[in-house]
């Protein structure tokens, strides 16, 4: 049963095949089985998991039915606050976030009848694109556990890959979903800029953070996204644009799309068994009808750059009480990520906001002028080993995340959907992925394009070798 | 000291993208035009190609 979808259990329970109990006792002895060497959770609420499918199995007998998700095992990365859990964000802190309220995004999931199995690993602070932490335990990455898991929401990532959860939530302020879903095998969405409410959520960069779904295929993340997705009066930043059906979009092909590979920044240095995946990848998608060229974009870095600037100002402005009051809690490579945000001049951190603006107008209107989505590289490489995250000089390993982060953070700066989707292995075992870029809050294309690959190919159906 | 040092680096160097291209921002660029990008840029959709 945790091999199914989302999608196959939440069909299976309603038809009266399964259970709710049944499947979240079959989530929680895998997670007993294997978590304590994966390391996806910080915790795993069992008694809490099992009443919640309890009473969704009373409903059941009674006819009555949540949501779309009803009975559907699912895990959240350790920054969504759930009143009653603590959310200790990757810290040494059990309860480093306290809310008002509960995190809108569980919360919706919750309300469509998503199980909450416990709370994810993560980087601390979720500043780190590894996976590693060293209060919670590194994560291991289900397909070569000596290597990363990619981060922040290395949790979300390795709980999905090794089916511990059938889907997860995780947040991206650079790369933080597309990173570990890259390095994992699996699916993660980073929605454009406010289609998915922050309220909840332990803020890194308000103008960065972005939060969406993690799971083993595309459909399934555009289940999770209908149910996340829409205006919430506790996130001013979250938009009112509509919301459209996305599951009934999939399966429309991709004949006369027009997909842009780009010829600057995203191969560079890229690794020659990850370019080449990603360039067999565009092929498919060309294969299945759909206009693919090339297409030379405005200087991504300048984007990076500008996106750091304000991701690094606000994360050191919202975490500066723990930077200042218990700095020896801080992982030492974190702790200078925070120093260094306390450096930048208000003058550049405006600056940086106003240029921000002026790009994402530039970019968007000429490039989506010529094509209705990108597709690129998320990783430059598989997953490196553990040490690659965790040994060597501080300004070394910050230099190393850097490079590691360098084609997911542009699109945080432009705030536009971004689909990470697997498409092979490495000869060493490793997953290669490439991401989907379309225009602003049309994930409907991207999505869609996803699941015609996925629908083509059958990297999404590979398991890590665990039993 | 090395640590220090390089950490100032990392600043200088972030902060050259402002040297370089804040200069010429027009005096009515603000940070709230990002989201009106976006909203334009989803109204711009009915321009795409479909199938």
């Amino acid at each position: 049963m945790t091999d199914w979808t989302v999608e196959g259990l939440a069909t299976a329970i309603r038809a009266g095949k399964v259970s709710p109990v049944e499947a979240t006792q079959e989530c929680l002895a895998r997670i007993g089985r294997l978590d304590g060497d994966l390391r996806a959770f910080i915790s795993v609420d069992e008694a809490g998991a099992l009443e919640t499918a309890r009473r969704l199995e009373g409903e059941q007998r009674r006819g009555a039915w949540r949501g779309p998700l009803h009975g559907v095992p699912l895990a959240f990365k350790d920054l969504c606050f759930i009143r009653g859990l603590p959310t200790s964000c990757g810290t040494k802190t059990a309860e480093y976030f306290i809310a008002e309220r509960d995190c809108t995004a569980a919360a919706r999931l919750i309300a469509a009848g998503a199980v909450p199995l416990g709370k994810l690993n993560m980087t601390e602070l979720a500043m780190g694109p590894f996976g590693d932490n060293a209060h919670h335990g590194h994560a291991r990455n289900p397909w070569r556990t000596g290597h990363c898991t990619g981060g922040s929401s290395s949790g979300s990532a390795v709980a999905v890959a090794a089916q511990l959860a059938l889907g997860a939530l995780g947040t991206d302020t650079g790369g933080s979903i597309r990173l570990p879903a890259a390095a994992c095998g699996i699916v993660g969405l980073k929605p454009t800029y406010g289609r998915v409410s922050r309220a909840g959520v332990m803020p890194l960069s308000w103008s960065n953070d972005h939060v969406g779904p993690m799971a083993r295929t595309v459909r399934d993340c555009a289940l999770l996204l209908q149910v996340v997705a829409g205006r919430d009066p506790l996130d001013a930043t979250s938009s009112a644009q509509p919301v459209p059906d996305y599951l009934a979009s999939l399966g429309a092909g991709v004949a006369g799309l027009r997909v842009g590979v780009p010829e600057n920044f995203f191969f560079q240095g890229v690794h020659p068994e990850m370019e080449a995946a990603v360039r067999k990848a565009a092929e498919v998608i060309a294969g299945l009808g759909a206009q693919v060229f090339e297409i030379r974009l405005p200087d991504p870095q300048t984007m990076s750059d500008v996106c750091n600037i304000v991701s690094r100002s606000e994360g050191s402005t919202i975490h500066v009480r723990l930077l200042r009051e218990r700095p020896h809690e801080v992982q030492p490579v974190v702790r200078a990520r925070l120093e260094l945000g306390l450096q930048i001049p208000a003058y550049d951190y405006l600056q940086a906001l106003r240029l921000r603006a002026r790009l994402a107008r530039a970019f968007i209107t000429e490039v989506f002028a010529q094509v209705d989505v990108l597709v690129a590289p998320v990783i430059p490489e598989p997953a490196p080993p553990l040490a690659h995250a965790t040994e060597g000089p501080v300004h070394e390993l910050v230099a190393r995340q850097g490079r590691f982060s360098r084609l997911t953070r542009p699109f945080n700066g432009l705030g536009l959907p971004a689909l990470s989707v697997p498409c092979g292995f490495s000869s060493a075992g490793l997953p290669l992925a490439f991401q989907l870029v379309g225009r602003p809050f049309d994930e409907e294309t991207v999505l869609r394009v996803g699941d015609a690959y996925q629908q083509a190919t059958d990297w999404h159906t590979r398991r890590p070798a665990l039993d | 000291m090395e640590e220090s040092r390089a950490q100032q680096a990392e600043v200088a160097a972030l902060l050259g993208v402002i040297e370089r291209m804040a200069a010429d921002l027009a005096l009515a660029e603000e940070p709230s035009r990002f989201i009106a990008a976006l909203e334009a840029g989803r109204a711009a959709e009915g321009e795409a190609s479909s199938p």
